[in-house]
């Protein structure tokens, strides 16, 4: 009965009760999406690279290493020396070493440079190895390997074949169009920048760029593919690598090693520690955004309470009514705490199912454009904790019209 | 006897100085049904409010069925109204946005008789016999018409089975033929559940439906404090 009551004294006043969930529903929506989007993100780059030991790249900042090497993100500022790689990949701490060479592009996906050792010991996740869906690593110097969204979006097959555009722009100009790159094999899924990557081997690389100088195209259809083929294809320069150590313990000496390497600068870093000064840049940003949505709920909260406080001054007989049939003041100030109640576990709901839709309609955007796999288990520990937090504060809230009717209740005869 | 007040005085905290009701010595018999007529504005509202315990006594003592009234405290004074004391007003009697049953029920929610389990059985039989068509308990209060209203009121004010019932100024919203049934209910229904009624009204032509009328002014003896 007294649910009823607060329902229907609540339907009773639908047109200002409708706006405040709608408000409160926006707020929550808000501060829910702000902490799940802000949980998946680091989820989905810490499952990104596992395994790992270092990255090395020419120097610069340790975050904008881990960057461009692992989330394709940014450009490098300098390259490495074959020699370098070479000479650190065989140093005997090291068990492997997966050299990455970036730089070119097809329609708006990276093209990676590397060879059979990044699928032999590149895992992502909870050290999960990459899978072939279909075909197998490239072997030949035309061979490209798709990552999942790269096949699906642009929907290549086994066999079908491909040119790479010089720089990153989908729309660059200069193509290496006289050079086709042949699909042998596609990766599974692995919800990591992986999926939106072209994998070829670096001679294919070098094979493209061989008649380019200071990155323009300098002659037209100078070589073909079997003159280059047949030439030793040796690459000048990578990007970065990775390394896997054979001994975890002597991770901090080879980076100091190779830190301090006299040939060339050079700069290895832990991606997890790369990972968490990231994070430390990013949690400014974060508490930031997490404080402004609280506010959006505050404010949103005070909407609720004006709504409930005006409606006590329409609601005089009814607190008279009420109280005459013995009604004790305790029960008005539940039935208004109720009320409140009942309008944020509404807008909750209302705030759960509109996040839910929106994460189903943005996946795959997500995905396509930045590389995240924004999952729709919605309710973390977190988020539920936040979702109590809001209860209670709306609850806690509601205690100032709660108490104005309380005394209203108590002063019914005077 | 059903009401006993003695010596009584109440003025509000506001105004301490200010007597709205003094009242030496005033008293109603068990099953007695009684019409106190008098003008807005002499103390009406305030001596019921005393009588249903909304407000206390600023000194001396109101005893309803042989129990203080005025020595309880404010939790055990809502549960004596809701389980002993019916009230009727002018208008206004019901929520507007439940419907008739649940009016009724939510009466019930504040009484000792929530634990009774044949209070379905009581509220249809009570509308049965206030002659409400049955088409119309479940539609929202404000879709009956005024007379049927006050009806349900009655239903409501009596489903607790009180021993006291207040009516203020019941009839005040009703045309004449719907007044003179209202009436007529009213005063079976009483008779029949030998129910205790103060009737407060200004309209004299309803005395003789009682055999006790007395005048406001006659129980309220103010003494002006200048």
């Amino acid at each position: 009965m007294f649910m009823k009551l607060a329902l229907q004294s609540l339907l009773d006043r639908k047109g200002s009760v409708v706006l405040s969930i709608m408000a409160m529903t926006i707020s929550i929506f808000v501060l829910l999406s702000v902490e799940h989007i802000r949980h998946e993100v680091k989820e989905s780059f810490s499952n990104t690279v596992s395994g790992v030991d270092l990255i090395v790249g020419t120097r610069t900042g340790s975050v904008n290493l881990l960057l461009h090497s692992v989330f394709r993100i940014g450009m490098p500022t300098n390259n490495i020396s074959w020699q370098s790689y070479e000479q650190i990949a065989s140093s005997s701490n090291v068990k492997w070493a997966i050299p990455i060479s970036l730089g070119d592009s097809h329609k708006g996906f990276r093209v990676l440079g590397t060879n059979q050792s990044y699928f032999q010991h590149f895992s992502y996740g909870k050290q999960q190895a990459l899978r072939f869906a279909q075909g197998d690593e490239f072997d030949a110097v035309f061979d490209v390997v798709l990552g999942s969204i790269v096949a699906k979006k642009l929907g290549y097959q086994l066999g079908d074949s491909l040119t790479l555009a010089h720089g990153i722009a989908d729309t660059s100009f200069s193509r290496h169009d006289n050079l086709p790159f042949k699909v042998v094999g596609i990766l599974a899924p692995t919800g990591t920048p992986v999926d939106q990557t072209l994998h070829v081997s670096l001679q294919g690389l070098e094979a493209i760029h061989l008649d380019w100088q200071q990155g323009v195209k300098i002659s037209n259809n100078s070589l073909t593919q079997t003159d280059l083929e047949q030439a030793a294809l040796q690459p000048k320069s990578i990007t970065a690598f990775m390394l896997g150590l054979k001994s975890k313990i002597a991770t901090f000496k080879v980076q100091r090693q190779i830190n301090t390497y006299a040939n060339e600068p050079l700069l290895a870093i832990l991606p997890g520690v790369a990972l968490s000064e990231l994070w430390q840049m990013m949690s400014m940003l974060e508490k930031t955004l997490l404080l402004v949505s609280a506010l959006v709920f505050v404010a949103a909260c005070l909407g609720v309470n004006a709504m409930l406080l005006s409606s006590i001054r329409e609601r005089n007989r009814e607190i008279q009514l009420l109280r005459v049939a013995g009604a004790p003041p305790r029960f008005l100030f539940l039935l208004l705490e109720l009320e409140a109640i009942v309008i944020t576990l509404t807008s909750i709901t209302l705030a759960s199912i509109l996040l839910l839709m929106s994460l189903a309609l943005s996946q795959d955007y997500l995905v396509a454009q930045f590389g995240l796999h924004i999952s729709g288990a919605i309710y973390s520990e977190r988020s539920v904790g936040i979702l109590v937090a809001i209860l209670l504060t709306s609850c806690i809230a509601a205690l100032i019209p709660s108490v104005y009717i309380y005394q209203k209740g108590i002063n019914v005869g005077g | 006897m059903a009401i006993e007040v003695s010596r009584l005085r109440f003025s509000y905290p506001e105004q301490p100085e200010h007597s709205v009701l003094t009242i030496p010595s005033w008293s109603l018999a068990k099953g007695s049904q009684t019409f106190v007529y008098g003008p807005s504005g002499g103390g009406k509202s305030t001596l019921l409010n005393l009588l249903s315990g909304l407000l206390t006594p600023t000194e001396g003592e109101i005893s309803l069925f042989g129990q203080r009234l005025d020595t309880m405290s404010s939790r055990q004074r809502d549960q004596f109204r809701a389980n002993k004391i019916g009230y009727v007003f002018q208008q206004f009697n019901l929520i507007p946005y439940l419907n008739a049953v649940d009016n009724i029920r939510l009466a019930c929610q504040f009484s000792q008789r929530k634990k009774q389990a044949n209070i379905n059985d009581d509220i249809t039989d009570l509308l049965t016999s206030l002659s409400i068509p049955e088409r119309d308990w479940h539609c929202a209060i404000r879709q009956l018409s005024i007379g049927q209203q006050q009806r349900v009121a009655i239903a409501r004010a009596l489903i607790n089975k009180p021993k006291f019932l207040i009516a203020d100024e019941p009839t005040s919203s009703l045309d004449p033929v719907n007044r003179d049934a209202f009436m007529a209910l009213l005063m079976s229904l009483v008779a029949e559940n030998n129910i205790t009624l103060l009737f407060v009204s200004h309209d004299m032509s309803l005395a003789n439906y009682f055999n006790h009328v007395e005048a406001l002014t006659d129980i309220n003896r103010i003494e002006e404090h200048v």
